[in-house]
This record gives C-alpha cells, structure tokens and sequence, in this order.
C-alpha cells in the first residue's frame, strides 16, 4: 500500500489521536489524503468533534447538591471511631 | 485539642472539598468516599501538620493525592482492548463495517449541544461505556491536562491511551447515532 494511504480503522485511530496528542508530519499528511477520499471518516471527525464538545459541557454542568450535613456527621463519626481504637 | 481543630475543620470545609472533588470525579458517590478519606488521613497524619500552610491548603494537598489515586485505580488495571470492537466496526482490511459506517447526523450539529434530549442520549452512553473507558474519555476534562501528563500519572503508555479512548468513541458515536437519530 502506498505509504499516505490509510484504513479506515487507522484513519479513525488518528482523529482520536489528534485530541490529545500532537500528530507527526506524515501523519498529518495521511490523514488529510485520507478524509479527502472519504466520506464516512470526515463525518466520523465531525460527531466525534462534537461529542468531545458535549463531554466537556457535561462536566462543567452544575455540582448535584447533597445534604452535606448528613456527610459531616458522617466523617465525625468516623473519625470518632479512629480516634477511639 | 488536635481532635477539635479537626472537628471544626469537618465542619468549615466538608462543602468545599466535595464540590472540588466531584468536579474532579463526576460521581457523588465517590466524591463523598474521597472527602472521608481525605479527613480520616488528615486524623491520621494530624501529628505532622505544622501549620506551616492553613489546615484548608493541607486538606485539599490530602484531597488531591486520593484523586489521583481514583484515576490510577480506575484506569491502570489492565484494560480490556476486546479485540471484537474493533471487528464490529471495521472488516479484515480496516474498511468500515456496512451498518457502521457514520451516517449524516444534521446539517448544522452545533445546536445540538444546546438540546438537553441530546445530552441526556450522550449522557447515557458514557454511562454505558465500560467503567475504565468511560473515565479515560473524560480524564482530559476533568484533569484538564495534556494527554502526556494523564498517561504519565497513570502510568500508562500513550498509544495503550488514545487506543483506550478510539474504542470508547467508537462505540459512544454509534449509540449517540442509534439513540438520537433513530427516533
């Protein structure tokens, strides 16, 4: 196989890649031939793109709210327990 | 005296440290687990705090150390790569699978980040992960570090990583796909 020409299984692997490490040169250039030529893997980059936005909004959103008293109490008691043994 | 100061500290910044550590873990759960570790080895180490920082720098450096052993336990056992996922989704030569390959979702996805019916479906796929991909998908927003930092705090290599995370997208784009497109 010519050395810029990329599966679909390593294409895909590269996307992934590209989000949290920086890609070689020739990866790079694999990458781009490949998305040109395909269909499916350009529309994989775009959900996963935007999975990784709504990942990252899920994790910003809001604290559940606990009863913290309930847990002071809790780790009182606890440390109660530590204290006495 | 020691056990007042550490009473009155339950009691001052139990609220703080559970909110650092769920935004840190996204479980309650665990984050309840974390802040009662946190204090039961602050009553512990009680002998060696000098005071030389405030009792709240001491319990969040405590606080901070059992979060990342969180992650190290949740990624580092050996993780499954399940060879089938892979076979799922690709066939022999890497082609994608007929069924798999991605569909066209919508014209402008953007606003689906807005959609709360959409982040429930998302939601529920990375709950659906399992437990040590669902965590390594989100280690990078909740650590808010580089990929080599992660993998060098978990000790994992970084290929063993973002081969970890291509599975786990592989799958949480398909199910988003099946869930939200298909109704």
């Amino acid at each position: 196989m010519h050395i810029l020409f990329l599966s679909c299984l390593k294409a895909t692997e590269l996307i992934e890649k590209k989000f949290h490490f920086k890609l070689t040169i020739k990866e790079k250039l694999q990458l781009k031939m490949h998305k040109m030529m395909c269909e499916a893997c350009t529309k994989y980059e775009k959900h996963s793109i935007l999975i990784e936005k709504g990942i990252s909004n899920i994790q910003k959103s809001e604290t559940p709210s606990i009863d913290v008293e309930v847990l002071k109490t809790k780790i009182s008691k606890k440390i109660e327990e530590f204290n006495e043994n | 005296m020691e056990n007042e100061n550490l009473k009155n500290w339950v009691n001052e910044f139990t609220n703080e440290l559970y909110k650092w550590a769920y935004y840190k873990t996204s479980s309650t759960e665990t984050s309840e687990d974390l802040v009662q570790e946190t204090f039961l080895a602050a009553a512990q180490k009680m002998n060696s705090f000098k005071g030389d920082s405030s009792p709240k720098t001491w319990l969040f450096a405590i606080l901070n150390h059992k979060i990342i052993d969180h992650y190290r336990k949740s990624v580092y056992k050996p993780v499954a790569m399940e060879a089938n996922t892979i076979s799922a989704f690709f066939d022999v030569d890497g082609s994608w699978q007929q069924e798999k390959r991605p569909k066209d979702w919508e014209d402008d996805e953007t606003h689906l980040l807005d959609d709360t019916d959409f982040q429930k479906v998302l939601q529920k796929c990375l709950d659906a992960l399992p437990k040590q991909w669902n965590m390594c998908v989100k280690l990078k927003y909740l650590t808010e570090k580089s990929g080599d930092e992660i993998c060098q705090e978990l000790g994992i290599t970084p290929t063993n990583y973002w081969q970890i995370v291509h599975r786990a997208k592989l799958q949480l784009r398909n199910c988003v796909e099946n869930n939200w497109f298909k109704n």
